[in-house]
């Protein structure tokens, strides 16, 4: 019934390699443009949101081990919260730009999740390799959101936020071994089971 | 400079491609018997299946029967680095819990439980050997579920059929923020609730813990309630903060009747549903308990704490709205209460003797308060405030002290839900008394 864990690895890394799209395009073009329509601004504050609802089946199914649970549980809340102070901002619902802290925030407990759930050293596997560099990208990275909400319009800022999402997507593709570009590599793994 | 950028982005690609685990540790994939399965015959062994290669301990493989005594033997790997055996006794009829645990390639250890039945039904894994069963932690974890279910099922229900129409901005913050907080606080108590019945399961220290397999928890009824109230709550918190966004009272509507549909997860996962004597209408009635008593104290902290402070021009026609419905609650709590207190305390004298009567009698008493202090404020007050007279300044007062026993009882509540009641008299059978012709 379930799908193996690489599918829905790749799934999220879709979803998170269209938020980092949508928030590059925006910072290329700029608001004034990228807001002529009005649905646009709910793009990717929307997508996290969502993103953060198709966590939660994640947390409740995949539960071979207490750590995965909670890690998966934790992104579900971050960015549901991170895409819903968003939203509500852009609705005008929300009105203090300090709500902007919740994204930094959720990249800080993202990483921190990533890092704690990985029990190897960096180089026992290329999962646990990207296990760590997706943390520690997130840790570091989470600079970006939080110079934006005391920079709004620096275009290095947005740039580097919307960046952060579209590297996350592509090493979420690479995470797993089974991966077409890369093959079932590893000797530890025994032999393909899939 | 150009040298040590070439380097760095070499090393970084050549580590992306080094031999990687398609996990981080090993998971249980199968195991014979299968997890929780009712067997006709004695297994010669039990076998372990993993996804990647393990290390098997000796003692990789304990079984244990009910009473605790272990009847495998020591564990060995087959030819398949994926498994791993252990030789079992013939067993007898009953009931046996398997408790393993296998070094990963990564050299990290996993573990887990699961049970089995030969020739009777397996218990489900809480109910494992070694497990204690429930502790003073997850009594107050219960009662923190029973609050966010009340928070959230009373604040919507009181909003959409006490309240109806639009509120003051600062009363629809504070609502909000009221049935938010009951919502999210579904989730993570919910999940705290089955960490802790895993921990009491798994019988690991806190390390371990962490890396213990859940996934025979999940497949208990207790564990299948989880799922299902993790995602009937996620979808719940979605709908109310759509509805907070787009300012669509319509939206609580589906939120509300979730929250009410998925609250039937307690019940259908609890004594009414597995003791002896339950049955559909068992259930039913634990749900329409459960459903009622969320209404009743969740209206009541609305009333105390989203309209009396928020919204001085509703207080009126809320509170004698609210008068009306909790009539009709408390009618439902009470004969669910009276139907489930027969069904699971078969003797009178069950009340003073069994720790689960005992427990009944405290909340009876705490249930007969709170019928007092509501009747006081249903044929004292209402007619008063019908009449058109000024509201009482001690009011709100009062109905801050109703829902503070209403909480109460909730405590109560979720101590009884994890005790055992007491057994059922088996019957006694008939002496023969015919007589040779």
């Amino acid at each position: 019934m379930q799908p193996p864990a690489e599918f829905v690895h790749w799934m999220f890394a879709t979803g998170f390699l269209l938020l980092g799209l949508f928030l590059l395009a925006q910072a290329i073009v700029g608001d004034e443009v990228w807001r002529r329509r009005a649905w646009r601004a709910y793009l990717w504050p929307g997508l996290a949101f969502l993103l953060g609802i198709l966590m939660w089946p994640v947390m409740v199914f995949f539960t071979n081990s207490t750590v995965h649970m909670l890690a998966h549980g934790s992104w579900a809340q971050v960015m549901m919260l991170a895409g819903g102070a968003e939203l509500g901002l852009v609705r005008g619902k929300l009105h203090s730009r300090y709500w902007r802290l919740t994204m930094p925030l959720a990249f800080l407990v993202s990483g921190a999740a990533f890092l704690i759930h990985e029990q190897n050293t960096w180089y026992f596997a290329r999962s646990a390799f990207l296990h760590h560099l997706i943390g520690w990208t997130m840790v570091v990275c989470a600079i970006f959101p939080l110079a934006a909400v005391f920079r709004p319009r620096s275009t290095l800022f947005r740039t580097g936020f919307a960046l952060t999402f579209v590297v996350l997507g592509v090493m979420l593709y690479c995470d797993r071994d089974v991966a077409p570009i890369f093959g079932h590599l590893s000797s530890q793994a025994g032999t393909p089971h899939r | 400079m150009r040298r040590l950028q070439v380097t760095t982005c070499c090393l970084a690609l050549g580590a992306l491609a080094i031999p990687g685990a398609a996990w981080a540790h090993a998971t249980l994939k199968q195991t014979i018997p299968a997890f929780g399965k009712r067997i006709e015959r004695s297994p010669r062994f039990v076998e372990l299946r993993f996804d990647q290669s393990v290390k098997a301990l000796p003692n990789a493989i304990t079984v244990y029967t009910a009473k605790g005594k272990i009847v495998s033997g020591p564990s060995r790997g087959g030819t398949d680095k994926r498994i791993v055996i252990a030789p079992v006794k013939h067993l007898a009829r009953g009931a046996y819990t398997v408790r393993w645990r296998a070094v990963s390639a990564d050299s990290h250890v996993v573990s887990g439980v699961f049970t089995f039945g030969v020739r009777q039904r397996a218990p489900p894994a809480t109910e494992a050997f070694g497990s204690s069963g429930p502790t003073t932690a997850e009594h107050v974890v219960r009662w923190l579920y029973f609050l966010a279910l009340a928070l959230c099922v009373g604040g919507l229900g009181f909003r959409l059929l006490i309240v109806r129409g639009p509120l003051p901005p600062r009363a629809e913050r504070r609502f909000y923020w009221v049935v938010g907080a009951g919502a999210v606080g579904a989730i993570e108590v919910g999940t705290l609730a089955f960490i802790l019945r895993a921990e009491d399961a798994l019988q690991l220290p806190f390390g371990p813990f962490f890396y213990g397999d859940l996934s025979p928890l999940v497949a208990t009824r207790f564990g299948t309630a989880f799922v299902a109230m993790t995602l009937g709550f996620a979808l719940v918190s979605a709908l109310i903060f759509l509805a907070w966004l787009t300012d669509r009272t319509v939206l609580l509507w589906p939120a509300f009747l979730l929250a009410l549909g998925f609250a039937s997860g307690l019940s259908l996962s609890g004594h009414s549903a597995f003791d002896a004597g339950s049955s559909w209408l068992s259930e039913l009635a634990d749900w329409a308990h459960l459903a009622s008593a969320s209404l009743w104290v969740g209206g009541l902290i609305s009333l105390a704490f989203v309209i009396w402070p928020a919204a001085p021009d509703l207080r009126r026609r809320s509170f004698l709205r609210f008068s009306k419905l909790a009539t009709v609650l408390i009618a439902v709590l009470l004969s669910a209460g009276i139907y489930l207190s027969v069904l699971r305390v078969p003797r009178v004298s069950d009340l003073w003797t069994a720790g689960y009567g005992q427990v009944l009698l405290v909340k009876l008493a705490l249930v007969s308060l709170a019928l007092l202090w509501g009747a006081a404020h249903h044929f004292l007050v209402r007619p008063a405030l019908e009449r058109g007279a000024p509201l009482f300044a001690g009011l709100p007062r009062s109905l801050i002290g109703e829902s503070a026993v209403g909480m109460a009882i909730l405590l109560v509540a979720a101590v009884l839900v994890e005790s055992k009641p007491p057994p059922r008299p088996t019957p006694t059978p008939v002496a023969s008394h015919a007589s040779a012709p």
